[in-house]
């Protein structure tokens, strides 16, 4: 097999192993870069009941039972603590926090849930799974420097790079330049 | 059918690895270190270069990227940060209400009046006439216990 041959199949099978990689970062990169505008890696639904809380002693058990009947929770309190003077949080075993303001007579049930699939996509992003993770990104990271140069040689002659072509590697390398010179200072 | 079955089952394993994410970080928590939120901070300046560990129920943490939780002290209305650089640890917002552990040291950030102030605004408390100093735990190793 000629080298130009094997630099095609190897282009052609090393690309199908990456599909999967790159989905990964690609996703998890725009959810990752519009975090401050939607939260990819959580749903936090909140909402707000008014309650009698003025005048009861809050910081009993007995509260607490009829508080998640009044609002049909089915859960246990694991935690409780005092935020500042004005807000009492109570902490559900299910990822709900209750916000109670005994001033208002007003309790906020915040639920969070983490999103499907994109939490995990951001989880291996971030590489919260640390070194394992860490070698298998390095690991795939030489696979793209092998399909960005190997794509050079994908196509003999003026077909390729060294026709018209050619102008959409120089313009790849220009995008991130001009982003150096303009944003660098 | 088994273009239909591969991605299938890498969407699985990656939903299936939510179950397996880390609540130690580095290691976990140094136990036999354990020091009060308040004992720590009455003697700041001390713990700024003496590692120790602290203990608290989560009580907030950083919604967007996990890089802080708030921690709440032995003492009523007392709590801390635990503040890492943004990747270093990511902290899940599943954890409120868990136990953690952190060791680390103090960093202590004096801030201005008007920061103070904003500070207390956020925190829907009156503003005060007096700089106040903002203590951040810089944390080497967690545990978050259920």
């Amino acid at each position: 097999m000629s080298w130009f041959k094997l630099n095609r199949s190897l282009h052609r099978d090393i690309g199908y192993f990456c599909i999967g990689m790159t989905l990964v970062f690609a996703i998890s990169g725009i959810a990752l870069n519009h975090i401050h505008q939607f939260n990819s890696n959580y749903q936090v639904t909140r909402t707000s009941h008014t309650i009698t809380l003025s005048g009861l002693d809050i910081e009993t058990d007995h509260f607490e039972a009829t508080l998640l009947a009044t609002l049909q929770l089915e859960d246990k309190v694991k935690a409780r603590f005092w935020q500042d003077q004005t807000t009492y949080k109570l902490f559900l075993e299910e990822d709900t926090t209750l916000y109670l303001y005994p001033e208002q007579n007003e309790v906020l049930v915040e639920q969070v849930e983490p999103r499907f699939l994109l939490r995990q996509l951001n989880f291996l992003h971030l590489n919260e799974a640390r070194a394992a993770w860490m070698w298998f990104s390095d690991f795939y990271a030489i696979l793209l420097i092998y399909l960005a140069v190997s794509a050079l040689f994908m196509v003999k002659g003026k077909r390729g790079v060294l026709g018209p072509r050619g102008l959409l590697v120089l313009a790849g390398f220009a995008a991130p330049a001009a982003f150096i010179i303009f944003y660098s200072h | 059918m088994k273009t239909i079955v591969t991605p299938i089952l890498m969407i699985g394993a990656l939903v299936l690895s939510q179950t397996t994410i880390a609540k130690t970080y580095n290691g976990g928590a140094d136990m036999s270190k354990l020091l009060p939120i308040s004992t720590l901070l009455n003697n700041a300046q001390k713990y700024t270069t003496e590692p120790v560990t602290i203990k608290g129920t989560v009580t907030r943490v950083c919604q967007k990227r996990g890089c802080w939780m708030q921690l709440a002290s032995d003492k009523k209305f007392q709590t801390l940060r635990v503040k890492v650089r943004d990747g270093d640890m990511v902290f899940p917002m599943t954890a409120q209400g868990k136990t953690a552990f952190a060791t680390g040291t103090l960093k202590i950030h004096p801030l201005t009046l008007e920061q103070t102030n904003q500070r207390r605004k956020a925190q829907k408390l009156e503003p005060v006439d007096t700089a106040q100093v903002l203590h951040l735990f810089a944390p080497v190793a967690v545990t978050i216990k259920d």
